[in-house]
């Protein structure tokens, strides 16, 4: 009887691991039948460049997801961060404008973290709520700054052009984008897998009255997952305008909820303390390919948004199932 | 109208349950007759909780039949059960905090009476049907444990329920409690009520259920009528071998003064002071809410306070926060493992090491197979019951649980180990070996503060007892000659202001 369940327990585990990777076998496979011009290399690189800031952004979130809470204001962060760098650009020059905005990002993540714990809002709900209206703060931040318009990136010829290498640019076989997705996915997995500071965010999804009673301090646990969702989602932007080249400062809507979507279907737990970097790389290429397809196959834009929503709450459905 | 009185009420045929990787129930039969208090006893693991929420319809069983009141229960839901008469007090009593006493009582019916005022009506008259006297326009939250299981009881009444099972239902009681749960339970009985009573506490078992049932390991060992069996017999069944006793040989061997506590002032705490010597356990007793957890929350920094005065080994230290507390060597186990000791859904392993991280870290890299090392080092020296480290600690039975908390303090080497209720909902055995433990710390130089609701333990196992009424330390007693009575009353005892 033993042996019987042991297999089940292992054949439901395998099923679970791999079923996003069966979802998009089948996704591709289907609108490649469909629709032969997704196979087309145009339109493989136009899905390898939505992935990479979407990405940034979602794999930021997984630690916040990890940890017990949720970050809405990616969406500001990233529009804010947006403006800014361009604005930076003609005043202070390339380098300095990028790490201006990278400094930015870091800066709202810790602002947010700074903001729950003063309030004392240790709980999802709360996060949810104070990151929505921080969302905001920094949306029209970014509407004030940019006074409204969408600004271009412009560059010298003669130069070496910061914004085009990373935008445009490869090294190699790979996209610049790509290898700086690669750089960061090993760094977070690093962090994540292998490091006190991975574990005790991880705790802190966990059990934080627990890792708190341990001599664990949360409090800096909490500030390290919103600097990490800040500078990611600054980094998404950056590699973002380098791509389209222009800065709209309305430029990181429906980031959130994209970021999100693709962390819970990635297989990572809403409530905290389960969940890993790597199953967001896959969440992620689901949303895109989905949304690709979609767009191949001709989905109007209205039912696209139907189906995000489905998925959500089947992610989160087939999650609690999981658990109880 | 029920002419055949003596028949089941309920009656459970080979009923068997498995879990992946778990036999829970295996062939399990009980009958339970009408109008008996029946009592059911093991240790954790022992398959208890899964029969409840097999009868209750929380889980489907695998195999075997139920006849409830004379009819077969299949493919049942808490709410079928419930309607058909068969209700679950469970120890975490499910109430809805927010709403009244009333609402609660008949929650999701309020239509079926026709209007509010109906079922503040019925609500009263049931509660004082069972001579509770709560007003039922009271909120939940409001009540103390024993009065919230009131209106649990009133609620299951409210169903017309012909079986009520009671889950460890004195494990928050104070004794004053038990005694109008007594009250209460004879008064059931005397309507003709059928009870399955669950509990640790075999003085409860001996003093009002009429057969007993003895569990372990998803087997039924013996059922028995209750003058049939002695306690140690009752005992051998549960644990599967003989336990001499049920505490060890007092540990002797206070030295001198370890620790010194001076003058801790809170809202709810007044001018705490103590000494604690080293080699020394000593008792704290009191009633739930006397503040006997605050105490020691206070003394390892879990709350802020001010002003008081923390001596250790004749140096004053200050402990503003846990990890102050852990860096001075003290540990502290808390009364509410699920909550604030474990992380649930994290490993054996995880759970162990987590006062440690900063130790096993070097440049902020974990050392895993560290980690590894010491857990396995616990799980043996302990021996925690679990298929491998790696086991989700959700998975262990309480009495193991509560070793992998032990043995996450054991690590840091603690001269203070402080134990608030470390044997709550834990059984006979793993009970004993815990008592072991305590034993082997303060032997090797160690100090242990004990607070535990269970009288019998602090005395036995204590060298010093201090009596925590109000917010106060009312007395200090050698257990040795002392009468449970004597410390009772000292715990008891109000401040008399004119």
């Amino acid at each position: 009887m033993t042996s019987k369940y042991e297999f089940k327990k292992i054949f439901e585990s395998i099923f679970k691991e791999y079923l996003i990777l069966g979802a998009i076998a089948v996704l591709v496979l289907v609108t490649s039948v469909v629709q032969p011009a997704f196979l087309s290399v145009g339109n493989l690189s136009n899905v390898i460049r939505q992935f990479g800031p979407l990405i940034m952004v979602a794999l930021g979130m997984t630690f916040v997801i990890i940890g017990g809470f949720i970050d809405l204001s990616v969406a500001g962060i990233i529009s804010l961060v947006a403006v800014v760098t361009v604005h930076f650009i003609d005043i202070a020059g390339q380098g300095p404008a990028l790490l201006i905005g990278l400094g930015i990002g870091l800066a709202c993540g810790i602002l947010n973290s700074a903001l729950l714990l003063t309030s004392g809002a240790l709980t999802q709900a709360e996060a949810l709520f104070i990151t929505y209206g921080m969302s905001l703060v920094y949306g029209a931040l970014a509407l004030i700054i940019s006074g409204g318009s969408t600004k271009h990136i412009f560059w010298s010829e003669n130069n070496t052009n910061l914004f085009e290498i990373i935008g445009s640019g490869s090294v190699g076989f790979f996209s610049t984008s790509f290898l700086i997705f690669l750089i960061c996915l090993m760094v977070l997995y690093l962090l994540q897998n292998y490091t006190y500071a991975g574990r005790v965010m991880r705790l802190t999804g966990g059990n934080k009255t627990a890792a708190e009673l341990c001599g664990i301090n949360i409090n800096r646990s909490i500030i390290f997952i919103y600097a990490i969702s800040g500078l990611m989602s600054a980094i998404g932007s950056i590699v973002l305008i380098s791509r389209v080249t222009t800065a709209s400062p309305v430029i990181g809507t429906g980031y959130e909820t994209n970021a999100i979507l693709a962390v819970v279907v990635g297989g990572t737990t809403l409530s905290g303390g389960k969940g890993s970097v790597m199953r967001t790389v896959l969440g992620t290429m689901l949303v895109i390919l989905l949304s690709n397809c979609m767009n191949l196959l001709g989905v109007s834009v209205y039912l696209q948004y139907v189906l995000k929503g489905a998925i959500l709450v089947i992610a989160i459905w087939m999650d609690n199932r999981k658990q109880s | 109208m029920q002419n055949i009185k003596q028949d089941a009420i309920l009656s459970i045929k080979n009923v068997s349950k498995n879990f992946p990787g778990v036999k829970a129930l295996d062939q399990v039969s009980i009958e339970v007759e009408r109008g008996t208090v029946h009592g059911i006893v093991g240790e954790n693991g022992a398959g208890k909780s899964t029969l409840m929420k097999i009868l209750s319809g929380v889980h489907p069983k695998d195999s075997g039949t139920i006849i409830f009141d004379g009819e077969l229960v299949e493919n049942t839901t808490p709410i079928l059960s419930m309607k058909s008469g068969l209700s679950i007090i469970y120890q975490e009593l499910n109430l809805v905090s927010t709403m009244t006493v009333g609402e609660n009582i008949f929650l999701g019916r309020f239509g079926e009476l026709g209007g509010m005022q109906h079922v503040h009506e019925k609500a009263k008259g049931l509660l004082e049907s069972i001579g509770s006297h709560v007003t039922t326009y009271k909120l939940v939250s409001e009540l103390s444990v024993s009065e919230k299981q009131m209106v649990e009881i009133a609620k299951a009444l409210s169903f017309d329920s012909k079986l009520i099972i009671m889950d460890e239902p004195s494990s928050s009681l104070t004794a004053d409690e038990m005694k109008a749960l007594v009250k209460i339970i004879h008064h059931l009985k005397a309507q003709g009520i059928s009870i399955i009573y669950i509990s640790h506490k075999l003085d409860e078992i001996f003093e009002f259920c009429s057969v007993v049932t003895i569990m372990r390991d998803g087997h039924i060992i013996d059922t028995k009528p209750i003058n049939a069996i002695t306690r140690s017999e009752m005992i051998t069944k549960m644990v599967g071998r003989t336990i001499e006793n049920e505490y060890p040989k007092r540990p002797n061997c206070v030295g001198e003064t370890l620790m010194e506590v001076q003058s801790i002032n809170t809202k709810k705490l007044h001018d705490i002071a103590f000494k604690l010597h080293r080699g020394e356990i000593l008792g704290l007793v009191g009633l739930v809410g006397a503040g006997r957890t605050e105490i020691v929350r206070a003394i390892f920094g879990a709350d802020r306070i001010k002003g008081h005065k923390i001596i250790m080994e004749g140096k004053l230290i200050k402990i503003r926060k846990p990890s102050d507390a852990k860096k001075a060597g003290i540990a502290l186990v808390t009364e509410d493992r699920k909550t604030q000791g474990l992380v649930l859904p994290f490993s054996v392993e995880n759970n162990i090491s987590m006062a440690i991280l900063d130790k096993i870290s070097k440049y902020g890299f974990l050392n895993k197979s560290m980690e590894t090392e010491i857990a396995e080092r616990h799980v043996k020296s302990l021996d925690i019951k679990t298929p491998s480290i790696k086991t989700t600690v959700q998975n262990l039975s309480g009495g193991n649980q509560q070793k992998c908390i032990l043995g996450r303090w054991l690590e840091i080497n603690p001269s203070v180990l402080i134990l608030d209720e470390p044997t709550r909902g834990i059984d006979v055995g793993a009970k004993y070996e815990i008592y072991l433990l305590m034993k082997q710390i303060v032997e090797n130089g160690g100090a242990i503060i004990l607070i535990s609701s269970e009288l019998p333990e602090v005395l036995n196992m204590s060298n010093r007892v201090l009596t925590v009424c109000e917010g106060r330390i009312t007395g200090e007693f050698d257990p040795k000659d002392s009468t449970p009575d004597q410390i009772m009353s000292k715990a008891f005892a109000s401040e008399r202001k004119e």
